[in-house]
């Protein structure tokens, strides 16, 4: 068995707050082969970012409390690197790309300089040779004109085009994994198409490791392998997108699925939604999170919390799966 | 104010040290409008410039007077100037201010701006020296050259939380029932910006008394009576000579009341959170 | 830089400067002291007085009289002084030179400073350091500017402290003479505005820093120095201009006129206040007029810098 690009070992997020401290992510453990792409999906405030912003340890310190036995990258262990050893892997090895392209980009900056700020921290070389890099990986986002994006600021762009900009930024260095927070939830339908079009080009041409934060199951159906359902921190369900979209074992995963709203649908989203609201950190409840919204809850699942059984293929944590 | 904002300030021991120090120079001012305390401070009560000692706790000035005395009745000349000035120049801005919000882009907005935009372009002893020029020697010229130019912050203040407010649905409600304009806007937007006037009355406060300091030092200030800006320019003659009872005095006061005023504005502006308005 | 938005600029500070100067004019002329019976001997004559109005100019029309008094800030003509009888221009542009090289230093360190605490503790934000440097501004806001002075010149100028420098003059011909003479008041000038200008600064970058794009640059591997002084720093330049061109004059006229007076130092600050003083008309109207003037043209220049800072601005 190849080492895969990402591993990530009981990866744990605490918020302090006064006395208490409260998970934000609990204890959980995935891992990403090169070349593959893997969903992180749930409702938002379910702790999806956390998870991501984790991983590359751009958490703030204080109030704060993360834990880990490892997250790999290709095998190298980064969770304790700190200060310039840290910097030098992010960006170079494992790279993210934010929601939004409106605020995420520096507007005083041309994108050219903002690119090449990041090949010459990591990879060095002369000015043309980064310069070359920079119209190399802009014309790889699928750009014709790579020279005068290089030239733009970000306010001459439209969002689509900021967020290939991006894409370009995070590609730049063919880093192993990708990190993409919703990249697409800010964009009109046609742009989200050709986002996702790149990413998936890129990931099939660099062998790149993509992990997709999304709570938009119509897009991870479109482009990822494998699926890892997260709900209050913890992991649900884990398993290759085929089965989840034929099968899902979890009741919240079944439950997100029928909120996709169908072409055929007249009110999309209002016919289907899971009762009830995601609770809000410290105010999970014991045993099993999803309990309190669960159609098949019985007086187990208020007890205690199912663990994910890890060694099936379509792993679940659930006492009553479907 | 509500209930959660007074228990949001008293658990911020910096604020309460602020207000404490507030109250406590408020009740100095009141005894002394009262005529409890420092009705002696124009008596020459000993030789000029003595030392400090029970009779004269902060020694003398150079005409005998008690130094202690001219320290408290200067208290009340503090907060009649910071009084005056806040309350006429807060009404002022206020007007002004939801005049232009309210008819915010009109004409009478471009007036509003363009006379805020004015008064903040003459650099302010000079507009003070000016008022005082044009109104020779009125001993209220110094009141009215500060209420004239601190009108500006609060009108612009107020003007941005009036455009703010006038989007809300309350107030599409009023308009909605034929409330006219004006009305509305004193009955329904201006209490929704009271927490905002309370803690840029006080630093309107802060700066009133601290440019009382400075105009009455330049000779441009308090006319009769005195103020801690007088006996600050009486002790920069004393000073080299080595009599430092009415610096330390007069300073020692000021420094006090300001820092109380400062902490107790802070501590407003986060228990009533405030910061992006007043910002 | 595009032209339209420069001129659209230029434009918007012509009724400012109109505003102005009707303000002084009104203040300073209209409804200033009548100078006409100081002039005349005991028990003029009709005749008399009327032609000592009409060489006052007091006799025209409230339009032309403040036309005059444009016509003077144009042309720096500006009359005689009241007390010395010198032209005006000449003494203003005597002392001027004076003023700038006094208040100068305090103003550039008073920023730097101010910027560099403000930058430190917005890092910290919220840490003890964070804390230390916000508590010792606001005592820094707290202490009055004359308060600030004596205190320095009790603690440096006299035996009754280092007696390091001297109590008050202006006697420069050298670097050495110059550092003798302007160290009390820069540090005085530092001390009064450093308070301030911390916290503004701090506000200002702990906006810049909390912006999404600086945690990209920081997923992407962007070391804390740059962060802190390519993309804070640059994306705040537009407060950071705005603040320091808005200080100019208040740090110019009102710390000259403070610092000079104390100090007797022959700038235009001490210039001010003699006339005001002594109700020296001539000498007021022109500093009030051309300072008012000088503010907008420097707004004016501060919004046509922004263009160069930031290029959302000025988009054509």
């Amino acid at each position: 068995m190849s080492t895969p690009a990402l591993a990530v070992h009981d990866l744990s997020v605490r918020f302090k707050t006064g006395a208490d401290s409260r998970h934000a992510v609990d204890g959980i453990s995935f891992s990403i082969d090169a070349g593959e792409a893997t969903a992180l999906v749930g409702e938002s405030g379910c702790g999806k970012t956390i998870t991501a912003l984790a991983i590359l340890g751009l958490l703030p310190d204080s109030g704060v409390h993360v834990e880990s036995s490892a997250i790999e990258i290709n095998g190298r262990d980064i969770s304790g690197l700190t200060g310039s050893r840290r910097r030098e892997v992010l960006g170079r090895d494992i790279a993210m790309i934010f929601q939004n392209p409106g605020t995420a980009l520096d507007p005083v900056f041309t994108l050219g300089r903002q690119i090449s700020a990041v090949y010459a921290r990591h990879c060095g070389g002369g000015k043309e040779h980064i310069r070359q890099k920079v119209i190399e990986s802009l014309e790889a986002v699928g750009f014709s004109q790579p020279q005068d994006i290089a030239a733009a600021y970000p306010h001459q762009l439209s969002g689509g085009m900021r967020q290939l900009a991006m894409i370009a930024m995070a590609t730049v260095c063919k880093p192993a994994v990708i990190i993409a927070d919703e990249p697409t939830t800010s964009l009109d339908n046609s742009t989200r198409a050709v986002i996702l079009q790149q990413l998936e080009r890129l990931r099939t041409l660099h062998q790149t490791a993509i992990l997709l934060v999304s709570h938009d199951l119509a897009t991870v159906r479109q482009s990822c392998q494998k699926v890892m359902v997260m709900y209050c921190g913890r992991l649900l369900e884990k398993t290759d997108c085929e089965s989840l979209f034929s099968h899902a074992r979890h009741p919240y995963s079944a439950g997100l699925l029928s909120c996709i709203p169908q072409i055929s649908d007249t009110r999309p989203a209002m016919i289907n939604s899971i009762p009830g609201q995601v609770p809000a950190a410290g105010e999970f409840p014991p045993g099993c999170h999803f309990a309190p919204r669960c159609p098949r809850v019985e007086s187990m699942c208020n007890q205690s919390v199912p663990a994910l059984d890890t060694d099936k293929q379509q792993a679940v944590a659930c006492f009553r799966p479907l | 104010m509500t209930g959660t904002t007074w228990q949001r300030l008293k658990s911020d021991p910096l604020g309460v040290g602020g207000l404490c120090v507030v109250v406590l120079f408020a009740l100095v001012a009141l005894c002394v409008w009262s005529g409890l305390l420092g009705q002696g401070w124009s008596e020459v009560s000993g030789e000029r410039w003595e030392n400090a000692s029970s009779d004269h706790w902060f020694g003398t000035n150079l005409l005998g007077q008690d130094i202690l005395q001219r320290t408290l009745f200067g208290t009340a000349t503090a907060f009649e100037v910071g009084l005056i000035v806040t309350a006429c120049s807060t009404i002022l801005g206020t007007l002004m201010g939801a005049l232009a919000g309210w008819y915010s882009h009109s004409w009478l907005d471009e007036l509003v701006l363009w006379l805020k935009g004015v008064l903040d372009s003459i650099p302010f002893y000079l507009f003070a020296a000016a008022v005082a020029f044009a109104l020779q020697g009125n001993p209220w010229a110094m009141h009215l050259a500060m209420i004239v130019t601190f009108w500006t912050t609060t009108a612009r203040i107020i003007r941005g939380e009036v455009m703010r407010i006038k989007e809300r649905e309350f107030i599409e409600a009023a308009r909605a029932i034929g409330l006219p304009g004006l009305v509305t806007v004193f009955r329904h937007v201006l209490p929704n910006t009271f927490h905002i006037l309370l803690v840029q009355g006080s630093i309107v406060f802060v700066a009133a008394i601290n440019t009382e300091v400075i105009l009455s030092f330049l000779g441009l200030g308090i006319q009769d009576g005195v103020s801690w800006g007088l006996m600050l320019a009486e002790s920069s003659q004393e000073v080299l000579a080595g009599h430092f009872g009415n610096f330390a005095a007069a300073g020692g006061s000021l420094f006090l009341l300001l820092m109380g005023f400062n902490l107790l504005a802070d501590a407003l502006q986060d228990a009533l959170d405030t910061r992006r308005a007043i910002r | 830089m595009n032209r339209r938005y420069i001129t659209r600029r230029v434009l918007y500070g012509i009724p400012l400067i109109l505003g102005v100067t009707f303000v002084s004019f009104l203040l300073m002329v209209y409804f200033g002291p009548d100078k006409t019976y100081e002039l005349l001997g005991k028990n003029p004559t009709t005749e008399q007085i009327s032609e000592v109005r009409r060489a006052l100019g007091y006799d025209r029309a409230f339009l032309l009289r403040y036309g005059d008094y444009l016509r003077e800030l144009v042309t720096l003509d500006l009359g005689l002084s009241d007390s010395s009888g010198e032209p005006v221009s000449v003494i203003l542009k005597r002392t001027l030179p004076v003023s700038i090289a006094l208040v100068l230093p305090g103003f550039i360190l008073g920023n730097l400073m101010g910027l560099a605490l403000g930058l430190l503790a917005a890092w910290y934000r919220g840490k003890w350091l964070d804390k230390l440097v916000m508590s010792a501004s606001v005592v820094g806001m707290s202490v009055s500017f004359l308060v600030i002075i004596i205190g320095l010149q009790i603690l440096l100028c006299t035996p009754y402290g280092l007696n390091l420098f001297p109590v008050r003059g202006w006697q420069v011909h050298d670097l050495g003479s110059y550092l003798y003479y302007v160290t009390v008041p820069t540090l005085a000038l530092v001390l009064v505005t450093l308070g301030y200008n911390t916290r503004f600064y701090r506000a200002v970058m702990v906006e810049e820093i909390e912006r999404d794009h600086i945690r990209t640059a920081q997923a992407y591997g962007a070391s804390p120095r740059e962060l802190l002084f390519r993309h804070v720093l640059k994306n705040s330049l537009i407060p950071v201009l705005t603040r320091i061109m808005f200080s100019v004059p208040f740090v110019v006229i009102s710390g000259s006129l403070l610092l000079e007076s104390y100090f007797g130092i022959p700038g235009i600050g001490l210039v001010t206040f003699n006339a005001i003083t002594s109700g020296d008309q001539p000498i007021l109207k022109a500093v009030v007029g051309l300072t008012g003037v000088l503010f907008v043209l420097a707004l004016t220049v501060n919004d046509m810098l922004y263009s160069l800072v930031d290029p959302r601005v000025a988009k054509p």
